[in-house]
């Protein structure tokens, strides 16, 4: 923590730590509010995770779906968001969350200029298990974003994520037969996008709301200049000191500062203390290095948690050699849910149903007490020629030869178990189980293919169970599987319903807000849905924002 | 099928330019991105790069086929990609530089539009094979007028990329295509004009 320096380099009246959705709409709603604002941003681009990633946005019963007559209340929603935290919210959070999230959004777009689509016919992870969880429409992505409108910041921004193929929207996705289809999009059409830089996804949400902030409102923005502490006054936070150019740079915030800096992806050792994992790997772009658990544990924050084991972390792969800005890129798996895929423990057993991560994640954390080991970890997964045939692994095309320090070849289950050091005799009698049902698409060890947004994400829909199909055509082939977490962490800042930042003590740091993935995920408790993060990112910018302005 | 030219200029003879092009191991030290490469014989070598496509980087390993040795005029060369599906060819070509004649640089987003989607995928895979190198602009003799003892040094790439995502590909690449030929025409120039003057 730093003390008031003799001077301020800049003094301004809110400063907005990070440039991620947080950030941002907090700056965006204290520029409205008559506040000046500056934003500090450690990475050489603006945009964070969101300009990164998916950019789906979790809004139960919003304005668009009603625009679309889709029907959906409230109290549905709220029946939906308690059946996910599993007891762990704090529902004065949740409640305030719900409360102002459609107000949030509804604010973008009137007032940022937001061009908000629902997604039509994408389900809510649990549809049909549970009451309150909805058939589609509570997802909401943007229309394509023309880069060139987002003048000097055109090159300061991603204009794609490595995760998904750019220029594409969700309806186009999913008309073109979705990720199990992949080798059938329409690349021409997508090449003139690229071409074109018409963004989708996070990146074309993400350049949405920097355009508001940056270019409409002409909010500046410091890139490379990480902030290293918060400066404070008898317990009250007043400015920051960040570095810039090799040298320190104090900025003074007249009404508070807001961190809205992510989590910890990037620390490895907070990650392995904080996640109960023995491995971690990240998605996200490399500038999540726990900066909100230092510098907040530093001025006495509280830190609160929530159980990690069903947020949102993936298992995944490095395809050698692959990078993204300047380390090695983690990409999520998605391929165990395809037909003629699944995934193994070490004694070459399934475990859950592939297609859906909710339900593997969970598994994947299971401890047996008498042997002191998580029997799942390291998952494997195991495909065969079948799958070969039809289906991409990453960015490798059917008949395009696999790297072979991924992924193992042999033409017997048995000789494949053996080259990827798992129990041979387990994996015969797993394909033994599993193929004969699965030729009549059917999975009655977990269900595989009844999960309606396992289905209409990775689901081949030509199959009768588009998630089913058997392993019986040689070679066949396996890889090691490693955690991917997309930056959504148990751990976090204590906030209060006003975005701010509750001291160990139990009062609230005057000054200080948190939001986004810098604040505790005690609003959600202990359950994750797409879109979910984004939508909790704008909607306490949004009350931050409100508060750091004085209009609470 | 793409392609990409870039055209530079040098204070040396064509044939200093020739003696430094004529074996493939000295074209490794200006490709950006440069991992490591394995001459099999004068005309066949294995190369892997790291290239940029989009907002990733990728390893790309190819064989390269020397196809013909026309000194000091000309190499000729062929490519196949080994781990990643694309087919092209590519050469140097110097010429005794003694009359201005046309644009010193052909960008190729600025050609014909049937010329250009080809030239713009070339663009792409340029870089790919060059790497990140950025820009190597060289202030002396970039704009040096014609004489005795100058030489153009011409490189020229076409790729032709396959598997389904081909397009997204190409349109991908292109941004970073003719910057990073510039790099490695302009590397070359003036890595051997230093010698040249280090020498004289
Ligand atoms: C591939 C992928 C797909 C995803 N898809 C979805 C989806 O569809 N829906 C969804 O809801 N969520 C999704 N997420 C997660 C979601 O994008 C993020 O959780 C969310 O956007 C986080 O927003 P944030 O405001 O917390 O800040 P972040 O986006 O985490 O941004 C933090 C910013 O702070 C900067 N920073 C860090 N330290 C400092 C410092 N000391 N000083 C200054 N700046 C600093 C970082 O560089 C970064 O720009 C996805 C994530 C990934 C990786």
């Amino acid at each position: 923590m730093a003390g008031k320096p003799t001077s301020w380099d800049l003094e301004t009246d809110v400063v907005a730590v990070g440039s991620g959705l947080g950030a941002i709409s907090a700056a965006i709603v204290a520029r409205d509010l008559g506040r000046d604002v500056v934003v500090l941003e450690k990475a050489p681009k603006l945009g964070g995770v969101c300009g990164y990633g998916g950019g789906e946005v979790f809004v139960p019963n919003n304005h668009k779906m009603r625009e679309l007559g889709i029907e959906d209340s409230d109290e549905a929603g709220r029946k939906y968001f308690e059946f996910l935290s599993a007891g762990f919210a704090d529902p004065e959070l949740m409640d305030t969350l719900l409360s102002n999230c459609k107000d949030a959004i509804e604010y973008m777009e009137q007032k940022a200029g937001v061009r908000w689509l629902a997604v039509e016919g994408l389900p809510d992870y649990y549809f049909p298990k549970v009451e309150g969880a909805h058939s589609g429409g509570r997802y909401l992505s943007v229309e394509l974003f023309d880069g060139s409108t987002l003048g000097a910041m055109q090159d300061k921004t991603w204009p794609m994520t490595p995760h998904i193929p750019p220029g594409v929207l969700h309806r186009e996705m999913y008309a073109w037969g979705g990720l199990a289809r992949v080798t059938e999009w329409d690349y021409e059409l997508i090449g003139k996008r690229i071409s074109e830089d018409q963004r989708s996804f996070g990146p074309g949400m993400m350049a949405y709301f920097i355009k508001a902030a940056m270019i409409d409102r002409e909010i500046p923005a410091y890139l490379e200049t990480p902030v290293r502490e918060l400066v404070t006054e008898d317990g009250s936070v007043i400015g920051v000191r960040a570095e810039r150019e090799g040298r320190d740079f104090f900025v003074r915030a007249r009404r508070g500062v807001v961190l809205a800096i992510g989590g910890y992806d990037h620390n490895k050792e907070l990650a392995l203390q904080y996640e109960a994992m023995l491995d971690w790997n990240s998605a996200c772009p490399p500038y999540l290095d726990g900066d909100n658990i230092v510098m907040g544990g530093e001025i006495g924050a509280a830190i609160a948690a929530v159980p990690p084991t069903n947020l949102a972390m993936f298992y995944g792969y490095n395809i050698p050699g692959e990078e993204a800005e300047g380390k090695p890129l983690f990409r999520a798996s998605w391929e165990c849910g395809v037909p003629h895929a699944i995934r193994v423990n070490r004694k070459g057993e399934r475990f859950c149903d592939e297609a859906t991560y909710k339900d593997y994640q969970a598994r994947l954390r299971s401890w047996d007490g008498q042997t002191q080991q998580m029997p799942n970890i390291p998952p494997t997964l195991i495909f065969d020629q079948n799958y070969r045939d039809r289906y991409p692994l990453g960015s490798y095309m059917p008949g395009q030869e696999l790297p072979k320090e991924l992924v193992e070849t042999a033409d017997t289950p048995r000789a494949l178990a053996e080259k990827l050091g798992i129990d041979a005799d387990g994996l015969e009698r797993t394909l033994a189980r599993f193929n004969p049902p699965a030729k009549n698409g059917e999975d009655p060890d977990f269900g595989r293919g009844s999960f309606a947004w396992s289905v209409r994400l990775v689901g081949d829909m030509s199959y009768k169970n588009p998630c089913v199909g058997p392993l019986d055509k040689p070679p066949y082939y396996g890889v090691r599987l490693v955690p991917v977490s997309v930056g959504i962490n148990s751990h976090g800042l204590k906030t209060d319903v006003n975005g701010q930042v509750v001291h160990q003590r139990g009062h609230a740091i005057p000054g200080f807000y948190a939001v986004g993935n810098s604040a505790a995920l005690r609003d959600l408790g202990g359950g994750y849905q797409s879109g979910s993060s984004n939508m909790r990112a704008i909607t306490w910018g949004y009350i931050a924002g409100r508060q750091l302005a004085g209009k609470g | 099928m793409a392609e990409a030219e870039y055209t530079t200029t040098a204070k040396l003879p064509i044939e200093t330019i020739w003696e430094f092009v004529k074996d493939v191991d000295h074209w490794a030290d200006f490709v950006s991105g440069y991992q490591s490469h394995e001459k099999e014989n004068d005309n066949d070598s294995i190369w892997t790069l790291k290239g940029d496509v989009g907002v990733l980087a990728r390893v790309l390993t190819f064989r390269v086929h020397v196809t013909e040795w026309a000194g000091p005029e000309r190499v000729s060369f062929e490519l196949v990609g080994l781990n990643e599906p694309m087919r092209g060819d590519g050469e140097f070509v110097m010429k005794p530089y003694r009359e201005r004649a046309g644009e010193r640089a052909t960008d190729s987003s600025r050609s014909t539009p049937q010329k250009s989607r080809l030239l713009r995928f070339l663009e792409a895979m340029i870089r790919v094979f060059l790497g990140r190198g950025g820009r190597a602009r060289r202030a002396d003799t970039a704009d040096a007028e014609p004489g005795p003892g100058m030489t153009q040094l011409t490189f020229r790439l076409r790729i032709d990329p396959g598997g389904p995502m081909a397009p997204m590909v190409n349109a991908l690449m292109k941004p970073v295509m003719l910057p990073a030929a510039e790099y490695l025409a302009n590397k070359i120039v003036s890595h051997l004009e230093a010698a040249q003057g280090a020498k004289g």
